[in-house]
């Protein structure tokens, strides 16, 4: 399914958090919402998933308005794993996972055959079948975050909507989650703190900067020193990774981009001109671009990237289908 | 198709169960089948009904409760005496008066821990009960409550004064912003405890020569008042919100969870608290005029039956009632026959109970946060 966001605005607590944004999530893609922390991206999410109720704009599934849509009806389609943790009362991880076929249900139904095997195919297909009995509260973070999703699952969305999903996990158990998400053609709209991760999972990147997007397109294109510095105020340089060939970003941690000691401009760019390709041209292009455009810069770019496939360890075959 | 690479392939499979480490796969922990034990509970309450009727000052033997209770639902004239008049005038009204409260009370403290998301939510810690007392008090002060001959009068003033201070003081605990529970419990006890003070007030001032007894009665609770009439309002409104409670199960399944989660299952949050708050209210309104705010009862039995069922509405619902009922007529018992000359309110049994599982919640509530 096809999720178009068009001119939405957003306003939370009485601030205005999004402020215009325009975005897309191609069918089958995994779209990547990145930004700094009050940029909007969760902002945008529960917009998605109907926590929030927008003050202007749209937000199209395969171009039929969201609020056409009774509550139920776009929960068969879109599905979430916010960033909220539940309360402590004694549900088992069945409990929680079923809770996905609520927007099926009638008042006073129980749980038929089919529901019960979707649940198990769930738990299933995010390995958690042994553990169906346990209480959700004393699972460990990792385990709850799989649970959740296989309630999105049990959902069976054509969209799946998820904020910051492996905030305040292990490295390890980051990799588990995100590997759950690829590989299975459902469109996904995803929120992510760590840029790597972003650069190595995600089709398509959005980044939103005070409540807009500000650049979309292929992680490659879009994921620049110039812009890093710009939404993110930090110096970056961006490399192949040496054993997957997905941009690889080296932060600078000794000082932010602005820092006056940090002879910005020299500096900056022999970094970046080290490890990639192609990045120091367009110095401060990187605002202008996501301006206009719902996103469909990535489309088609694959060969102006060849360089930096070429710099990893010989996957040229990734990086052309990871562009389509 | 996205790219599918090597290092993608790998499914979630043996690798990832268990492994968080230090955790092992515990027992897994099954609840009890739920018709067998409500099967249970529904003859146990039957039993501790029956020797409710039949203890007292006046032992009766059990066959003679029945036997009573045979003729006058059958329509056979009763036999003229005081066995018939203690069974059926005195205490069985009071009995079912106590199963009717009782159920009530585990049905609002299930919604309303769910509802506000907060185990220790009740409405006698929310001050939502002293909220119903000073309606109540405030309806018979202005002379409401003698109008309708079912209490309804009393009943709807109860009902407002139980909504209004749900709302004030679930306002005042979301003004930090998020959910604090203690923030939350703190309002409901000072609110609770302003409103006791004016209730007290209003009674006192009444000059009423029953006043010590009407300030214990809306503030701890009696069910002496029992009479066949004073049945009829809880026994519509328990059903009834029980039912509409049921139909949502599976929604306070998911409140649990947090809003968040609520809405992306497809749940219009907003819509299902304001049914949440005007359900419990009204049941807490209609319980208070009949037996004032009993503290406790309606935070001890979700926990106790969440301990035996486990936390799904679908299950907790039906068996906080039939418990809360059992619960509520074995106390009662307790208050007429513990002593020989006079009766203990029954707040205070239910305090001496309630306050012990209130502290074992904190403790266990600091241990998970940990």
């Amino acid at each position: 399914m096809r999720l178009d966001i068009e001119d939405l605005h957003v306003a939370y607590a009485g601030r205005t958090v999004v402020a215009g944004a325009h975005l897309l999530a191609a069918p089958g893609e995994i779209t990547g919402l990145v930004g700094p922390n009050g940029s909007g991206k969760s902002t945008v999410l529960r917009t998605v998933y109907r926590h929030l109720r927008p003050v202007a704009g749209r937000v199209l599934l395969d171009g039929t308005d969201l609020r056409e849509l009774s509550p139920a009806r776009s929960a068969r389609r879109v599905a979430a794993l916010p960033q909220e943790r539940g309360g402590d009362f004694e549900l088992t991880v069945r409990e929680v996972v079923v809770m996905g076929r609520i927007p099926y249900k009638r008042a006073f139904a129980g749980d038929d055959a089919v529901d019960r095997d979707i649940v198990a195919g769930a738990l299933a297909d995010v390995g958690m079948t042994g553990h169906a009995d346990r209480r959700f509260a004393e699972l460990s973070g990792g385990e709850r975050q799989r649970v959740l999703l296989a309630r999105a699952f049990v959902q069976r969305p054509d969209l799946l909507v998820l904020d910051e999903p492996t905030n305040h996990l292990d490295v390890r158990h980051q990799v588990e989650l995100l590997a759950l998400l690829r590989g299975r053609g459902r469109t996904t709209l995803v929120s992510l703190h760590d840029l790597n991760a972003a650069a190595s999972v995600c089709d398509r990147l959005h980044v939103l900067h005070e409540g807009r997007v500000v650049a979309s397109g292929h992680p490659r294109e879009v994921l620049r020193p110039a812009l890093l510095a710009e939404v993110f105020g930090v110096r970056a340089a961006v490399l192949a990774h040496p054993l997957t060939g997905d941009p690889l970003i080296a932060f600078d941690h000794h000082r932010p981009a602005d820092d006056p000691d940090g002879g910005a401009e020299g500096d900056g760019n022999d970094g970046s001109g080290r490890g990639t390709d192609g990045t120091g041209e367009d110095e401060g292009e990187g605002e202008g671009e996501g301006e206009g455009d719902g996103g469909g810069v990535g489309e088609g770019e694959s060969e102006g990237d060849g360089a930096s496939a070429a710099e990893g360890p010989a996957r040229p075959a990734a990086t052309g289908s990871a562009v389509r | 198709m996205p790219d599918v690479l090597p290092r993608e392939k790998t499914t979630p499979s043996d690798g990832l169960v268990g492994s968080d480490g230090s955790a092992p796969p515990r027992p897994a922990r099954r609840p009890l089948p739920t018709v067998p034990l409500l099967c249970l509970l529904g003859i146990a309450l039957l039993a501790a009904l029956t020797a409710a009727v039949s203890r007292g000052s006046t032992p009766i033997p059990p066959q003679e409760v029945w036997a009573v209770v045979w003729r006058r639902t059958t329509g056979e004239p009763p036999r003229p005496g005081t066995e018939d008049l203690i069974v059926w005038q005195l205490r069985l009204p009071r009995a079912l008066l106590a199963a009717l409260v009782g159920a009530g009370l585990g049905l609002v403290g299930t919604a309303a821990q769910a509802l506000v998301r907060n185990p220790l939510a009740d409405p006698y810690f929310l001050g939502v009960s002293q909220g119903a007392s000073l309606g109540a008090v405030a309806a018979l002060v202005l002379g409401l409550g003698a109008g309708g001959g079912l209490g309804l009068g009393l009943s709807g003033a109860a009902f407002a004064g139980a909504l209004a201070t749900f709302l004030l003081v679930w306002a005042i605990a979301r003004r930090g912003g998020g959910f604090a529970p203690l923030r939350l419990v703190l309002a409901g006890v000072a609110v609770g405890q302003f409103l006791s003070g004016f209730t007290s007030y209003l009674v006192l001032r009444s000059g009423d020569e029953q006043q010590t007894h009407g300030v214990l009665f809306w503030l701890m609770g009696s069910l002496g008042g029992a009479t066949w009439p004073l049945l009829a309002a809880p026994t519509l409104a328990v059903p009834a919100v029980w039912l509409l409670l049921q139909a949502r199960a599976r929604r306070l399944n998911a409140l649990l969870m947090g809003d968040e989660s609520a809405a992306g299952l497809g749940i219009d949050v907003v819509r299902l608290r304001r049914e949440l708050f005007t359900a419990t209210s009204l049941l807490t309104g209609v319980l208070v005029a009949v037996s004032g705010a009993i503290g406790f009862v309606a935070l001890m039995v979700p926990h106790v039956c969440r301990l035996v069922v486990g936390g799904d509405h679908r299950r907790l619902l039906p068996v906080a009632a039939v418990f809360g009922a059992l619960l509520l007529v074995v106390v009662d018992l307790v208050c007429r026959t513990a002593m020989d000359t006079r009766e203990l309110p029954v707040g205070v049994v239910t305090s001496l109970l309630g306050a012990p599982t209130l502290l074992y919640l904190l403790d266990r509530r600091q241990g998970s946060a940990r």
